[in-house]
């Protein structure tokens, strides 16, 4: 049967269009009315934060702003508080990049060798692993933390950005691994056997042969590492220190503040404002999805 | 400039007070999660007394008790714990007391003579076993009535004194077309709510039985099957709106005139002064409706234990300057609490808080908080069967009555 | 030949920091979390023992049976709208479309905005005094009514909606990911053999994406167990206590309610059906043979 072979398209694999014709009209029209409700939110968000806060305490959801205005974007970035420190939520994002960058590289490295190896070598035990990281999966993080802190004031890493990187790349562990193990399970074995047969050691195969192959996978393992990671507020918090809080503490400073005026508008710049580093992501990922199935096909 | 020249004699005495001054800056970590606008200005208060008296505030804000909390604990466990962190007062840290993780602050309250100036309640507060191990910093009181002073001239309603007028003026604003009472969503101010109603209907003992001595004869007693009955009747008074609706938006439709009352506690003040308007005139207060008995909260902040000399300095040093009357008096001022030392000047404050003052000062004027005598474990629960009650129309009184004491039963 | 330890020794070499990882954070805090599940710890973890008696009250908690049949409802209505909704987005995405990327980022947006505050916005547009309800009646509509999220009897679909909203793109990338592995040559074949469309889909192309789909599944799962932020952001449970679930309980009785004992006992209670859910699906996927895909 036809599965992932090397030689996949480059492009959109989907049936030729014969025509424009109204099937073609019926694919863009349910695409429109899809990215229509997906937008309701970002559209009351966008528009919330461009107006002043009478105009939101006394208009309506949908209107458009009377008169727009970029204040609460400014002081969303720049001078929002958290307690004394009235530097907006700009302060943790170099934070947020030191603990994302590392984390996400290591997390997905571990990740896909485990994978990998679980997938085409299923050493002893193998099964075991597999089965306590999956059920590992399911746990609430919360539940980790006392044991966790404690482990790590006892290696000196509590309160650190190595400590905050270990702790996601633990957490990170579980769905990676059933991300590439999932995936190497689509390629056909026989691709392996005849490498093992040319002499390919573990890291050979693994190099040469699986990671190239692996682009699309590591794109959606890159978007998912970096969504969580980045919008990640309770490991940051607890691991990370006080000199090291990401933006998600700062985020949730402005927006989650008890008592007294709540400033809608700022807690959706803000909002928008934390999410622009995955966003960006998002939308440069695509060409991966197409250009590194083409670079990585194995002539032959 | 004035406040300035305060602060350096505040300073001054501090230092003539403190053995040994030291001439380096003593830092002090302090978790809090006092993130509003107005909070912040009120622990600015603090920082710039402690930096006025040598020390160096490191601000560690958190908002969120829980959040603010949970790094604060987990610190303590992972071996590097704050200089001081904010509980509310009542039974949050006592778990940290009896884990011998907090520091002793018998030497400071002595030499500052808290006896002296604070109340036995918060004495008992922040007190275990004879040791002091917390400094209470403000007092609020939780059961306030307010309402929208035109909107009641409008219907040609007084302002109430009693369960039945208040009734009878949320019927005539129901008939009118206005919500008659703003209600919040969320759980704690329907158990807010309903502590109101215990202790405007039931009153002081019953409160006292039912909480402080977990009695369950008094929650199976007619007297609380009569705070329950009003309680539920209150439920009809609401508007489908107020899911998801925080304090503050309830607070904001009395004051915007789209409702008519709203059961608060004094933070309330903050709302009404934001919207330019003063609290007393423009949204009437009624303290403790029906019986004039206040329960009362507020915030401590307590000291992990610590080797280091230096923070131990520190924590002396901030203890200290956290009770001075200066410090008290600028501090709630902004808070919008009461302060804890009953030797301060209070005339500066507003109508509202004098009103409360009064009460506060009277015997049997107030009981402690249902926070100070009943575990976070139980006031869950309660919670969560009261929210239950609350949003479920059909529910019976009794029902509830039955849940509750199941509740109180319990260890 | 060598026994299979030798042989794979390099293997094992790579799984090392995978098996660290599982010995000590993974086992170590699940037998932590059972242990401490038979004290009376509050807010710190004690040993004084008190055998079943935090299941007992577990069990006992009208809460708690709340929260399982909510996960329940939620869980199904989740999965399978993710997937269903999260598939037809791929499969239509992957028709040579113009602006590919700017539909694909619209998908996935949501994925990446803190829930914070778009639960904010959920609550807003759909509370009946805010949102569409009353926008609709605005425009003359007087009689219209969506009060879901102020009911308790419906707010958990509403819950289950704006899970969907998150997630689908999500399980768009993962599919998307998948599809642009399918070989070209089996569009041709098909189109020789004159088989419509919708049929070497259905036929063809999910049996191909399986393991996508897995892989789809299980991370909606996870999502499923440990769903927390959504509800706060929501409903923070509401009305009353009709939109709880198990994560949350776990949570505010390991912080707010600081009774370590019953968090603990709820989470492993949750940690053994997650368990005997999954065996079965374990031993058959993973298991039973070797490499059951080929």
């Amino acid at each position: 049967m036809a599965s992932l072979t090397a030689n996949a398209p480059v492009e959109p694999s989907g049936p030729r269009p014969k025509r424009i014709g109204p099937g073609r009209y019926g694919v863009y029209a349910f695409l429109i009315i899809s990215a229509l409700f997906f937008l309701i939110p970002l559209y009351v968000m966008i528009v919330t934060s461009l107006k002043p806060m009478d105009e939101i305490r006394m208009g309506n959801l949908f209107a458009l702003p009377g008169s727009p205005s970029f204040d609460a974007w400014i002081k969303a970035w720049s001078q929002a508080c958290t307690g004394l420190n009235c530097n907006g939520i700009h302060v943790g994002m170099l934070n947020s990049i030191k603990i994302l960058i590392p984390s996400v590289i290591l997390s997905i490295a571990v990740g896909s060798v485990t994978g990998y190896a679980l997938s085409f070598w299923r050493p002893k035990g193998a099964n075991i692993l597999f089965a306590i990281l999956l059920l590992g999966a399911f746990i609430p993080y919360q539940v980790f933390l006392y044991p966790l802190v404690r482990i790590l004031s006892m290696v000196s890493l509590y309160n650190s950005i190595p400590g905050v990187v270990f702790v996601h790349t633990i957490f990170g562990l579980p769905l990676m691994t059933l991300l590439f193990r999932n995936f190497y399970a689509g390629i056909p074995i026989d691709l392996f056997k005849a490498a093992r047969v040319d002499g390919g050691g573990f890291w050979a195969i693994f190099l040469r042969l699986m990671l190239p192959l692996s682009t699309p996978i590591i794109v959606v393992a890159a978007i998912l590492q970096i969504t969580g990671i980045w919008n990640d507020f309770l490991f940051g918090l607890i691991f990370a220190g006080r000199e090291n809080f990401p933006m998600t503490v700062q985020l949730n400073n402005v927006v989650n503040s008890s008592f007294g005026e709540k400033e809608y508008n700022v807690n959706m710049a803000a909002t928008i404002l934390t999410a622009l580093v995955p966003l960006f992501v998002y939308f440069v990922s695509g060409r991966w999805f197409v250009r590194g199935i083409a670079s990585g096909a194995v002539k032959g | 400039m004035k406040h300035f020249t305060k602060a350096l004699l505040g300073a001054a005495a501090v230092v003539a007070l403190m053995a040994g001054p030291s001439v380096a800056a003593e830092k002090a970590e302090v978790i809090h999660w006092w993130t509003s606008g107005g909070e912040s200005a009120a622990v600015k208060v603090f920082a710039d007394q402690f930096n006025a008296a040598g020390g160096e505030w490191v601000d560690a804000a958190i908002a969120g008790g829980e959040a603010a909390r949970a790094a604060g604990i987990n610190r303590i466990v992972g071996g590097n714990p704050p200089t001081a962190m904010q509980f509310n007062t009542g039974k949050q840290f006592e778990d940290l007391v009896a884990q011998g993780l907090l520091g002793n602050l018998d030497e400071v309250a002595k030499a500052d003579g808290w006896d002296k100036f604070l109340s036995p309640v918060l004495v008992k507060a922040v007190s275990r076993d004879g040791h002091y191990f917390a400094v209470p910093v403000n007092i609020h009181s939780n059961n306030w009535l307010w309402y929208n002073t035109a909107l009641l001239e409008a219907n040609q309603i007084e302002p109430p004194k009693t369960w039945d007028e208040l009734f009878a003026a949320m019927d005539k604003l129901k008939a009118a077309g206005v919500i008659p009472m703003a209600q919040s969503g969320d759980a704690w101010t329907q158990v807010l709510l309903f502590n109101d109603v215990l202790l405007g209907v039931g009153g002081r003992d019953l409160y006292l039985k039912v909480y402080g001595d977990n009695n369950v004869e008094a929650v199976k007693s007619p007297e609380f099957a009569k705070v329950v009955e009003t309680f539920g009747k209150l439920r009809e008074y609401g508007d489908p709106g107020q899911q998801g609706r925080q304090w503050n938006q309830a607070t904001g439709l009395v004051v915007s005139g789209k409702a008519g009352f709203n059961f608060m506690g004094d933070w309330a003040k903050g709302e009404v002064i934001a919207a330019g308007l003063t609290p007393g005139k423009e949204v009437g207060c009624v303290p403790g409706i029906g019986n004039q008995v206040y329960w009362i909260g507020g915030d401590v902040f307590v000291f992990p234990k610590t080797d280091n000399a230096d923070a131990q300095k520190a924590q002396a040093l901030l203890a200290h300057t956290m009770l001075t009357p200066e410090t008290q008096v600028a501090f709630n001022a902004k808070k919008g609490s009461v302060p804890v030392r009953g030797d301060v000047d209070t005339s500066k404050l507003d109508a509202c808080a004098q009103a409360g003052l009064k009460l506060l000062g009277t015997e049997n004027g107030s009981v402690p908080g249902f926070d100070f005598l009943q575990t976070p474990d139980k006031i869950g629960s309660i919670q969560d069967v009261i929210g239950q009650f609350w949003t479920t129309p059909s529910q019976a009184p009794a029902d509830l009555q039955a849940k509750f004491a199941d509740i109180i039963a319990t260890e | 030949m060598k026994p299979r330890f030798l042989r794979f020794w390099m293997a094992q070499v790579a799984l090392a920091p995978a098996w660290l990882i599982v010995i000590f954070a993974y086992i170590g805090t699940i037998l932590w979390t059972i242990q401490i599940s038979f004290t009376s710890s509050k807010v710190f973890p004690v040993s004084n023992y008190v055998g079943f008696s935090q299941y007992t009250r577990l069990f006992g908690s009208e809460r708690w049976i709340i929260s399982v049949q909510n996960l329940a409802i939620f869980g199904i209505l989740f999965i399978v709208g993710c997937l269903i909704l999260g598939f037809l987005l791929a499969v239509f995405l992957d028709q040579r479309i113009r602006a590919e990327s700017v539909f694909r980022t619209i998908f996935l947006y949501p994925y990446a905005l803190s829930f914070i505050v778009t639960g904010l916005v959920w609550q807003w547009t759909l509370n009946p005094t805010l949102g569409i309800q009353q926008t609709v009646r605005n425009w003359g509509w007087e009689s219209f009514t969506f009060d879901w999220l102020s009911r308790g009897d419906r707010a958990i679909y509403v819950i289950a909606l704006a899970g969907m909203w998150q997630a689908s793109g999500l399980v768009m990338a993962i599919l998307l990911a998948g599809l642009r592995g399918v070989d070209g040559e089996l569009w041709k074949a098909a189109k020789v053999d004159g088989i419509p469309t919708w049929r070497v889909y259905l036929h063809i192309v999910i049996p191909i994406l399986t393991p996508m789909f897995v892989t789809a599944t299980v991370l909606l799962a996870t999502a499923v167990v440990k769903v927390y932020d959504l509800v706060v952001a929501l409903t923070n449970g509401g009305p009353g206590i009709s939109t709880e679930v198990p994560a949350k309980f776990v949570i505010e009785y390991l912080f707010q309610r600081q009774n370590l004992g019953l968090a603990t006992a709820a989470s492993t209670v949750m940690m053994i059906t997650v368990l005997c859910v999954l065996a079965p699906w374990l031993y058959v996927q993973y298991f039973r043979q070797p490499r059951s895909a080929h």
